[in-house]
């Protein structure tokens, strides 16, 4: 994880923390990442461990109840000086010019996440309207386009139409429409397929990536699905229970697993070499109760690998080129996570 | 949407029919002599007792039960009600000039306890969980659970009697100047509509906290919109379509509740005269009034479908 120009961004041992009842839930617990300008980053995990709370955290658009404990995410806009997000006031001027501007973020749930009572386009033209010095019209015309670019059939008439007339995925087409309209530099998109049907997310997918070639955002895209991973990603970070478990490249991640987590996350979907020659095998036992995470790795308790070393700090592995792993059995050059 | 709100109300029509019908019915079964409640007493004092019977046969009185209905049902459309028993007067006349008085004081206490339940909701929404949120809950408890009468005289006995800050009893007439007639309408108005305040209370709270956990409302977030244009453009907006059809729904309890609150407070409208008219058997009168209560009750339903067709898209399209 060096300083690099082409990182975006960069979060180093990333804490959110939620209070609840006197327990504490450990959501985000020491994530680091680098997410590469102009690429795509496959955020992949069993849900529950922490990866919608991780983008959440990036635009400060956290619940009340949650805390940042300690880190830092340094944004390295095009348009700006580097700015620590942590920085900033989560409702304050900086931050809310940066959310649906610079960073947008679409989420799993197409069906609730567009306002019923108004038409499409104007809910498109609120982000362009709060972050540029445009009139209405210019900025419609801009909406349409921008609906015109996925494929929505007929988008003049749609445009003035409201989300109930929308299915599920011409919704998530809208959503994406209202999270590029001004330009951003970084998409985040939380399990954007999860709620469609197969067939469609292949399609949305696809969208996506052709946008991205066109105009050239980065993309990071959270889902509990490697097969998606696979298709899509050009770095992978596998999460679980709040920490970063394995982060690199696509090849190293799946042609060189190096964390039994990843491998048994492998071998639990099907994703390339392992479709049908393999047999499927769910990952031994649950996760365990995040407000109660054992010492040491949380993963120890269902690892078939396990060591009594298992239950200190494991540290950041530099097992070649970036390739990262947090697991005793991984050797190579250690990396400290403020580093 | 024009044309569903239309078919709305021609489809009240049937309703209003079968209402009045089952008025004219219970009047028709009331004791007394109907020529009482179709002339005017000085027309008929002094008649002979042939003449009062060629008056009833001429004035249809002998005619079947559906001819007589249709007859007064005409007259009612054309605002002729009969007259009282009691004091000779038509009821029509009777009807216009108390029955502005009545809305004059309903709609005061619809406007104050618009205002007031949907600022303290808004307030307890806002600071959830905090001593303000708790206060106005208490507030709604106890707004809910008294009844009119006893806040009217509560109201009287504090702001009236001992502090001296409102006249107690009476109304002011048309004319006087916009002071006097806050000083005479705002304890009755209060007191009217403190129930409607405490349900609109609870209930503004409930929506809108209900609204801000919508993932729309994280949407708008997400687009760096500013807290406060969250707040009116998608929490206020969307919580305002179940409270409009609560407003609605409460209407006719506003204008029941009004008999109870013009006769403590000594207000001259129609739901205290209603009072007077049972003590006295006035049944012409009293079912004139209760027809008339139950089509404010029923107008107010056609105005739920129309508010919630104007606030709701997804209503407006079917
Ligand atoms: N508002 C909240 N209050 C308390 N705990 C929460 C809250 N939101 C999420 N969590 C907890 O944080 C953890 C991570 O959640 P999340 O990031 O949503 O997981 P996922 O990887 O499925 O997106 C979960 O254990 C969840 O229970
Ligand atoms: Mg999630």
């Amino acid at each position: 994880m060096s300083e690099n120009k082409d990182i975006l961004l960069s979060i180093r041992n990333l804490k959110t923390h939620f209070h609840v009842r006197k327990r504490v839930i450990r959501a985000v617990d020491g994530v680091s990442l680098d997410v590469r300008a102009g690429k795509t980053l496959g955020l992949v995990g069993e849900s529950g461990c922490g990866k919608s709370i991780t983008a959440h955290t990036i635009l400060r658009l956290l619940p009340k109840t949650a805390r940042i404990k300690d880190g830092e995410i340094i944004f390295h806009s095009r348009k700006r000086q580097p700015v620590d997000l942590l920085k900033l006031q989560p409702s304050g001027k900086e931050m809310r010019g940066i959310r649906g501007n610079d960073i947008s973020m679409i989420f799993q749930d197409p069906m609730s996440s567009l306002n019923p009572v108004y038409r499409i386009g104007d809910q498109i033209v609120e982000s362009i309207l709060e972050h540029e010095n445009t009139t209405r019209a210019e900025a419609m015309e801009r909406a349409l386009e921008m609906l015109k670019r996925l494929s929505i059939p007929s988008a003049e008439k749609r445009i003035r139409e409201y989300p109930h007339q929308f299915s599920g995925g011409m919704k998530q087409r809208v959503m994406i429409a209202m999270g590029l309209i001004c330009n951003p530099e970084l998409l985040i998109a939380d399990e954007p397929t999860t709620a469609l049907d197969v067939t469609i997310q292949a399609q949305i997918l696809e969208l996506m990536q052709e946008l991205q070639r066109q105009l050239g955002f980065t993309i990071i895209l959270i889902t509990h699905n490697m097969g998606i991973v696979a298709d899509v990603a050009d770095d992978v970070a596998v999460m679980y229970m709040g920490k970063i478990m394995e982060f690199g490249s696509k090849e190293d991640v799946f042609l060189r697993p190096s964390h039994p987590y990843t491998r048994a996350l492998l071998k639990s979907v099907p994703v390339l070499g392992n479709s049908g020659r393999d047999l499927l095998e769910p990952i031994r036992g649950s996760t365990p109760d995040p407000s109660d995470l054992p010492e040491g790795c949380s993963f120890a308790p269902r690892c078939d690998f396990a060591k009594p070393e298992c239950g200190q700090a494991i540290p950041y592995v530099d097992v070649g080129n970036g390739h990262l792993v947090r697991c005793v059995l991984a050797e190579g050059r250690e990396v400290r996570d403020g580093q | 949407m024009l044309k569903y709100f239309v078919k709305r109300l021609i489809m009240m029509i049937p309703m209003i029919v079968f209402i009045s019908f089952l008025v004219f019915v219970a009047l028709d079964l009331t004791p007394g002599d109907p020529l009482t409640a179709q002339f005017s007493p000085e027309s008929i004092s002094g008649l002979t007792h042939e003449q009062l019977d060629a008056l009833r046969e001429e004035a249809g009185l002998n005619d079947s039960l559906v001819v007589r209905y249709l007859r007064w049902f005409g007259g009612v459309l054309k605002g002729d009600f009969g007259y009282s028993i009691q004091t000779g007067t038509p009821i029509g006349s009777i009807i216009a000039n108390l029955l502005p008085a009545t809305i004059y004081l309903a709609l005061a206490a619809l406007v104050l306890s618009v205002l007031m339940g949907l600022l303290f909701g808004i307030l307890s929404a806002i600071k959830h969980n905090t001593i303000i949120d708790y206060l106005s809950s208490l507030f709604g408890v106890i707004g809910i659970s008294m009844p009119e009468f006893f806040i009217g005289i509560l109201a009287i006995l504090i702001f009236a009697i001992q502090l001296k800050w409102f006249p107690a009893q009476g109304r002011t007439e048309i004319g006087a100047t916009f002071w006097v007639n806050l000083k005479y309408i705002l304890l009755p108005a209060l007191s009217l509509g403190l129930a409607l305040t405490a349900a609109l209370t609870r209930y503004t709270r409930n929506s809108m906290l209900d609204v801000m956990n919508k993932n729309y409302v994280k949407t708008a977030r997400a687009k760096g919109l500013s807290e406060w244009k969250v707040f009116y453009r998608h929490v206020f907006r969307n919580a305002l379509m179940p409270i409009s059809v609560l407003i609605c729904l409460r209407l006719p309890m506003l204008i029941g509740g009004s008999v109870v609150i013009e006769q403590v407070f000594g207000y001259a409208g129609i739901g205290s005269r209603l009072l007077t008219a049972i003590n006295s058997n006035d049944y012409q009168l009293v079912l004139s009034i209760i027809f008339l209560l139950s089509i404010v009750s029923l107008l107010s339903s056609v105005l739920i479908d129309l508010i919630t067709g104007l606030l709701d898209p997804r209503v407006r399209y079917n």
